[in-house]
């Protein structure tokens, strides 16, 4: 037997089974043999994939702040809510902690994650090595957890159906640009895979 | 401590957290990336046990204290989670009383019941099926997100419905206990490691 070393093996984080590292051609997936966990997989042109979806999805995040979200008609009266809205009304509301929630789960982790894949991504790409890349590899990784972007555009549409009997709601732009923004951060991610990721990031080095 | 032999444990080699690279234990700090390694997560079902009884104590306040409260005419009508799928069900608006019922009663309450169960498997000298419990914590990651779309439509209607004084909804303290159990049983699940289920395995009983 040759010796394991962490060029020639690598182990399955579910089940801990010492596997040689797989061979996959771009497009291909590596599963465990045992439990079936994705061990690795090689997106066609991941790394372009989820540069271009990450700056599309910046484009529609920033649209997604500028316009009106939902407008509640009643009568005469017309209510405009703007994305912000959600977190800042319940900050004004006394209850700074789920304001605070609200914030980072929909606004300020998404947009670093987005940041975050731009700033790993590219130097990649270029070929071009810079020192903080493990760190925003690590930053990227962590972060991808905790965004939840399409959970809010469901409580969205539940809310819509909610209010629906009481007055009129309109959809904004700044909806449907959320709605693509959760769309792109999801394509951006999906061409990332944590140990691809981490090898170009080792060979960015050398 | 003994591992299988088709472990990588079996041979002091431990996949790093963050970037999965594979080193001898006894090096402490990943060579590619210098996260922390381990064989196994530190105190697994330890910290998963205490983040899940975390989640069981607010699991209560957030389901026996209002959700939000409507004030109508000076009148304030307090809701819980529970009142608000009953009053959707009255409102004829059974998909959407679907949906809240799914995420924000059966999916928390068989999560704690998950998690508890695959913690009490980790503890046993012989757990049930590997297999079956990897498949339950893949089941748990995966649904772990959605329970907060309650906290977004509250977050949404409060910021949504300022009627021009007729009605104003504000938000009930559950609803950031609910968001806190959402938080703490993720924790949890990303504290449980399923390599302890399949170091307890004999050989023969995949």
């Amino acid at each position: 037997m040759t010796e394991i070393t962490g060029q020639t093996h690598t182990a399955c984080e579910e089940c801990d089974l010492l596997i040689a590292v797989p061979a996959i051609q771009e497009g291909e997936r590596a599963e465990c043999p045992r439990c079936g966990h994705t061990l690795t997989q090689r997106p066609r042109q991941g790394l372009e994939r989820a540069l271009s979806f990450a700056i599309a999805g910046c484009v529609f995040f920033a649209i997604s702040l500028a316009f009106p979200f939902l407008t509640l008609a009643n009568g005469g009266i017309e209510n405009v809510m703007t994305l912000p809205e959600a977190s800042i009304a319940i900050w004004r509301e006394q209850d700074p902690g789920l304001a605070i929630i609200v914030f980072v789960c929909i606004l300020a982790l998404p947009i670093a994650l987005l940041a975050a894949i731009i700033a790993l991504v590219t130097p990649l790409i270029l070929e071009r090595p810079v020192p903080w890349l493990p760190q925003v590899g690590k930053l990227m990784f962590k972060l991808n957890d905790w965004a939840f972007v399409e959970v809010f555009v469901v409580g969205t549409i539940v809310s819509l159906v909610k209010i629906a009997k009481l007055a009129t709601v309109i959809l904004g732009w700044s909806f449907w640009a959320y709605v693509a923004f959760a769309i792109c951060l999801t394509a951006a991610i999906s061409g990332l895979d944590r140990l691809q990721v981490w090898g170009a990031i080792e060979a960015s080095k050398a | 401590m003994s591992y299988p032999e088709n472990t990588a444990a079996a041979q002091g080699l431990a996949l790093c957290h963050t970037c999965g690279h594979l080193d001898p234990a006894e090096i402490h700090h990943c060579s590619r990336c210098g996260g922390a390694l381990h064989l196994r997560k530190a105190d697994s079902l330890q910290r998963a046990l205490a983040l899940l009884i975390t989640a069981v104590i607010l699991y209560i306040p957030a389901n026996v204290l209002p959700i939000m409260n409507t004030q109508q005419l000076g009148k304030g009508e307090p809701s819980t989670i529970l009142g608000g799928v009953v009053l959707l069900i009255k409102l004829d608006s059974y998909p959407i009383a679907a949906v809240i019922f799914i995420a924000s009663i059966m999916v928390p309450v068989s999560k704690l019941f998950a998690l508890f169960y695959l913690i009490w498997n980790g503890y046993r000298q012989e757990p049930a099926s590997a297999m079956q419990c990897t498949k339950i914590y893949r089941l748990t990651e995966l649904v772990g997100k959605w329970s907060m779309v309650d906290v977004f439509v509250v977050a949404i209607l409060v910021a949504l419905i300022h009627l021009t004084g007729l009605l104003v909804i504000l938000p009930g303290p559950a609803a950031l206990a609910f968001a806190g159990v959402v938080v703490s049983t993720m924790l949890a699940a990303n504290a449980f490691d399923t390599r302890l289920i399949w170091d307890r395995i004999k050989e023969n009983n995949d």
